[in-house]
């Protein structure tokens, strides 16, 4: 039994409902759906008992009627769990885990600028990596956000 | 007065110093600029010179496009060079925004925030065309000024 599948037999022994939702695409790729509630502590679990102890980054994704946040953590042999957790769009809030990995904060702070995921718990920062002076309420990477910023040329006519 | 004149203008077409500033690049044409300037090349041969603050500088050369964090600092440090002083966008995000233009991070060319005095355009734009640019530049200068 490949490393892939121990890992997703002690998933299912622990959190029963998981058992649809783990699928291993390929070779040391893992996918797992997890609800909201459910997420701290199969992310705990993860982190400290199966040995994800590595954070490689926060995806975050636009799914038209639902936000997507990946976690992707991974094993010092090379495996990476991938944690997928839909959250709804119309009033997207996650936790930080900034207290286990310290430096999600940035990650964190792309999802807050580009996709306007709330992220309960970070500390008060400037924009990243948008500019300081980017209005308010504007979140380039939803698939419904249209370009009405001012195009340069406009601007320049009398540079 | 005027042979101080011609002298002062003779320098500065026959040795221009010159800034690099990335705004925004993906660093290609940085590299290709650093490529022209090495003895391959040789920008140097035209008395160029590499330095590293404006107010040393005439030419500043700059590649890439505008991106909206960068647009302050650009300005600033366009008027801290002193006059004469001249703007060669390099490769085509320079000249008018390349792929770039209309993304939400992007403003447009260098010639939306800064006048420009030469395109040098390309993708990157190779170290013969910038040597041509630059020459250009050179040539029209002294024809400007020969001619007032």
């Amino acid at each position: 039994m490949s490393q892939e599948e121990k890992i997703q037999q002690v998933l299912e022994e622990k959190f029963p409902y998981l058992r649809a939702a783990l699928i291993i695409k390929r070779q040391r790729r893992i996918f797992l759906d997890v609800a909201q509630e459910s997420f701290q502590e199969v992310f705990d679990f993860a982190r400290k008992t199966a040995g994800f102890s590595i954070l490689c980054t926060i995806t975050g994704m636009d799914e038209g009627e639902k936000f997507a946040v990946i976690y992707h953590l991974a094993r010092e042999d090379g495996i990476v769990l991938n944690l997928r957790l839909r959250i709804g769009r119309d009033f997207p809030l996650i936790k930080t885990i900034s207290a286990y990995f310290p430096a999600a904060d940035i990650y964190e702070r792309e999802l807050e600028d580009l996709l306007g995921i709330k992220v309960e718990g970070l500390a008060e920062g400037p924009h990243y990596p948008l500019p300081d002076n980017w209005p308010k309420g504007e979140y380039p990477l939803r698939k419904d956000w249209h370009n009405n910023l001012a195009a340069g040329r406009e601007e320049a006519k009398d540079a | 007065m005027k042979v101080i004149s011609r002298l002062i203008q003779w320098g500065r077409v026959k040795s221009p110093w010159i800034l690099h500033f990335n705004t925004g690049a993906c660093n290609a044409c940085d590299i290709e600029i650093i490529a022209a300037l090495t003895p391959r090349y040789d920008l140097e041969r035209f008395g160029i010179v590499l330095k590293g603050t404006p107010r040393h500088a005439d030419i500043l050369l700059c590649s890439g496009p505008v991106t909206r964090q960068i647009e302050c600092r650009l300005k600033r440090i366009y008027e801290q060079m002193p006059k004469p002083k001249f703007v060669v966008a390099v490769g085509t995000c320079a000249c008018s925004g390349g792929v770039f233009d209309g993304c939400y991070n992007v403003k447009s060319g260098i010639d939306a925030v800064i006048p420009v005095s030469a395109y040098i355009p390309g993708c990157p734009a190779g170290p013969k065309a910038i040597i041509d640019g630059i020459v250009k530049l050179l040539e029209s200068v002294d024809k400007q000024d020969k001619g007032t």
